[in-house]
């Protein structure tokens, strides 16, 4: 039961809980502590100590019950679903209703009055697998699916394509062959007992269908997820179909988390402020009054802002989306965050992002911003709003791609920025190849920016947010 | 170190019925998490909505035990000066001055600096012993011969590097005190944390703690409750106003009614000689359900429709 207890936290694991090994000790201790008896406790016990948060509660609740809820369906009453359900809830007993009981000892009947005149049939009858069939003992053919299960490595099952193999390897490991060949056998003979072989062949394949599938989900489900993420998150930006935006959502939200909590330590820098004549006095008093170490009164450091410029113009936007929606989802940990939107002219959009929710802010912008864009007069738009406010604890953050139509690029109003801000990072979604061609502006630029630096995927999108919020504190 | 034994705590269904009789109606869940906590020597993260008996748990458990309930609350800047120990300074400055006349007889005898100094070794650091040490709540609580239920309120309140400073008590029930050494607990103390998620918790102190997380009761659980706090409630009403109290809770509200304000709503309508709910009685008390005015507001004008779906 213990490597039970592993496997179960492997698929834990697989579906985004983390897991210690202390916390397997300890659970190994829950276990022991409250018994296998009570299926409620030990899963109540358990959740204590594997699950950390509500939301993994949740998680942990359904692999719970996928994991040790491997009986299967009571098949010989199949056709009383309302009994299949109360049968699957009552657990493990054979408990086949009357009639059902009825139905199938006829068909057990009529294949062994066929079997009778076919020492092959009679053959296939006596095998352990049939026999299990016949009977409807569920807990042997467990015990055997999962034998087979074994023998074909099912565990490392890892894409959805792999299912129909599982399933067949599972068959042939069980010996259904034999099964398979009776079939075919009785409709040459065009047999009437066809039927209920089929019928029980039929079964069969059904229920290693359902366990290669809960499988499935055990093992492979949260591993498929994990490869789907890794491609999204390099894929580029604008490529990305709409039909995955959600999860690219849901994504960011994911990343923005993992960097929440690796900057979360609070802002510790503090400047030295007033005496602390109290703390002073108190430390001195060990040292008989003489006051050997002085403390102060510290005050928090002003905080840091940042300053993000984004160009909504058609060839951009998709990529503005995400920075904004990175920075956003960042809201707890990042200082203060004010958005300006572009493309002909420029506007600060920060109250958009305070009273909706993110997705529908960024729609709000897109909306009203949308256009051709015009370096020159955005950077002049944004100097008027906000040139004022950049000091040296400012950051500001340009993203587009610098193609200004050949229009005038009023470099001296990004080089103010620079000398005012504490840096200036310009993100450009384009390759770095084609920076400086055709009516790109980027290296001239290039040269009135702290870093500049190519961003269309996920993954170099949060390896910047990362650098800046380092920088940041 | 030794173990405390407790024949109250030798089953879950024990846990359950000792926590009835002392008016706490618990899930089996939460019987299960003090079952395993004392089975298992660990700490208990209780997380949940305020007023749903977080701190009450930790209460009735050091009721039911009868050891002494030892309370740190957390807030910011508590350090480890209130919350593990102090230096008694006055004790020490006091000892020193009333000492040094005695200091004379003990160097006699001694001829040059170096015999004096070696003199003076021989009494070790007698000022930094435990006499002279103040205990604080966790300190205190590791002191307790008898067992003690340790309750470290709303931790999520503290700052982060106390967390830290309860990692070691947390899981090896010991406090490191350079002067002296290590103190380790002369009985394991139960320890519950409670907190409102303010903010996540680290996950070093998750990890060594079991997670318990208390919802909002089921109707069925909440009258049970109701029936134990006040219990001169009439059938009706208390179905009626935990019926009304769960509607509530499904509504969008600043601050959701929990169970203590669910109490406090039945002793007023008690005191009020209420019989059912009426549209009139229900605003006119409202307060004591609600504690912010938009919420009032809110529930004000779906008032009607809240009571007759009943």
């Amino acid at each position: 039961m213990q490597s039970n207890l592993v496997d179960f936290i492997q698929v834990l694991r697989s579906h985004d809980i983390r897991v210690s090994p202390a916390e397997t000790l300890d659970a190994v201790g829950v276990t022991t502590t409250l018994g296998y008896a009570d299926r409620n406790l030990l899963r109540d016990g358990l959740a204590m100590t594997l699950a950390k948060t509500p939301a993994e509660e949740a998680i942990f609740l359904q692999c719970f019950d996928r994991f040790f809820q491997q009986d299967l369906a009571d098949f010989s009453s199949e056709e009383t679903p309302e009994k299949q359900d109360e049968s699957i809830d009552t657990g493990q007993e054979n408990n086949a209703t009357e009639q059902s009981e009825n139905t199938s000892t006829n068909q057990t009947m009529a294949l062994e009055l066929a079997a009778a005149n076919d020492p092959s049939l009679k053959a296939l009858l006596q095998t352990p697998l049939m026999e299990n069939l016949l009977n409807n003992n569920r807990h042997e053919l467990t015990l055997a699916i999962n034998a087979a299960a074994q023998s074909v490595d099912l565990q490392k099952i890892q894409m959805f394509t792999q299912k129909g193999q599982f399933t067949r390897r599972i068959l042939d490991a069980m010996g259904e062959e034999q099964i398979r060949d009776a079939v075919i056998e009785l409709e040459r003979a065009e047999s009437p007992t066809l039927a209920v072989l089929q019928r029980y062949r039929d079964i069969l394949r059904q229920q290693v269908r359902d366990y290669v599938e809960r499988e499935y989900l055990l093992h492979a489900e949260g591993k498929t997820q994990q490869f789907m993420d890794d491609i999204l998150s390099r894929t580029r930006l604008n490529n990305i179909e709409h039909m995955y935006l959600h999860k690219v959502h849901e994504l960011i939200r994911k990343m923005a988390k993992k960097l929440a909590s690796r900057h979360s330590q609070k802002r510790r820098r503090l400047k030295r402020g007033q005496l602390n004549m109290a703390k002073t006095l108190r430390k001195g008093i060990p040292n008989d009054g003489v006051m050997f170490k002085t403390f102060w009164r510290q005050t928090k450091k002003e905080k840091p802002q940042i300053l993000a410029i984004c160009d909504v113009s058609g060839s951009v936007a998709a990529y503005s989306k995400f920075l904004l929606m990175f920075l956003y989802s960042l809201q707890d940990i990042l200082p203060k965050v004010r958005s300006f939107a572009f493309s002909s002219h420029l506007g600060e959009v920060s109250t958009y992002f305070d009273d909706y929710p993110v997705e529908k802010a960024i729609e709000l912008v897109n909306w009203k911003y949308g256009g051709a864009t015009d370096y020159g007069s955005s950077l002049i738009d944004f100097s008027s709003i906000a040139l004022d406010d950049i000091n040296s604890n400012t950051t500001v953050i340009i993203l587009g791609d610098a193609r200004n139509n050949n229009g005038d690029p009023k470099l001296d109003v990004l080089q103010s920025i620079y000398q005012r801000a504490k840096q200036v990072i310009w993100l450009n979604p384009e390759s770095r190849r084609t920076w400086g061609s055709g009516d790109s502006e980027m290296l001239r630029y290039q040269s009135a920016c702290h870093f500049s630096a190519e961003c269309n995927n996920l993954k170099q999108l949060e390896r910047i947010v990362d650098q800046l919020l380092k920088s940041t504190r | 170190m030794h173990t405390q034994h407790f024949p109250q705590l030798e089953s879950v269904e024990l846990i359950e019925q000792g926590f009835e009789s002392f008016g706490y109606i618990c899930s089996r869940k939460i019987a299960t998490a003090v079952f395993l906590a004392f089975q298992l020597r660990k700490p208990i993260l209780i997380e949940g909505p305020p007023g749903v008996g977080k701190t009450e748990l930790a209460k009735t458990t050091a009721l039911l035990l009868d050891t002494p309930l030892i309370r740190l609350q957390c807030y910011e800047g508590l350090d480890e000066a209130k919350a593990l120990y102090e230096w008694k300074y006055g004790k020490q400055l006091l000892y020193t001055q009333v000492l040094k006349e005695k200091l004379g007889d003990l160097l006699q005898g001694a001829t040059g600096l170096a015999e004096s100094v070696a003199k003076l070794h021989q009494f070790g650091d007698i000022f930094y012993s435990e006499e002279f040490l103040e205990p604080r709540p966790l300190l205190k609580a590791m002191q307790q011969t008898n067992g003690a239920i340790l309750l470290i309120d709303e931790v999520d309140k503290s700052d982060y590097e106390f967390e830290s400073l309860l990692l070691e008590i947390l899981s090896d029930y010991q406090i490191s005190i350079p002067e002296i050494g290590t103190i380790k607990a002369r009985t394991t103390p139960m320890v519950f944390l409670t907190s409102n998620n303010t903010r996540d918790i680290s996950d070093a102190l998750k990890r060594r703690c079991l997670h318990l997380y208390i919802p909002f009761p089921t109707v069925e659980l909440e009258e049970r409750i109701i029936r134990s706090r006040v219990p001169n409630v009439n059938e009706q009403l208390r179905h009626q106003l935990v019926e009304f109290v769960h509607s509530l809770r499904e509504l969008d509200l600043k601050k959701a009614p929990a169970i203590s304000e669910t109490i406090d709503w039945a002793r007023s309508l008690v005191l009020l000689y209420a019989n059912e709910l009426e549209e009139d009685l229900v605003r006119s008390t409202l307060n004591v359900l609600l504690k912010y005015e938009e919420d009032i507001e809110t529930t004000d004008n779906e008032l009607r429709s809240l009571l007759n779906t009943r």
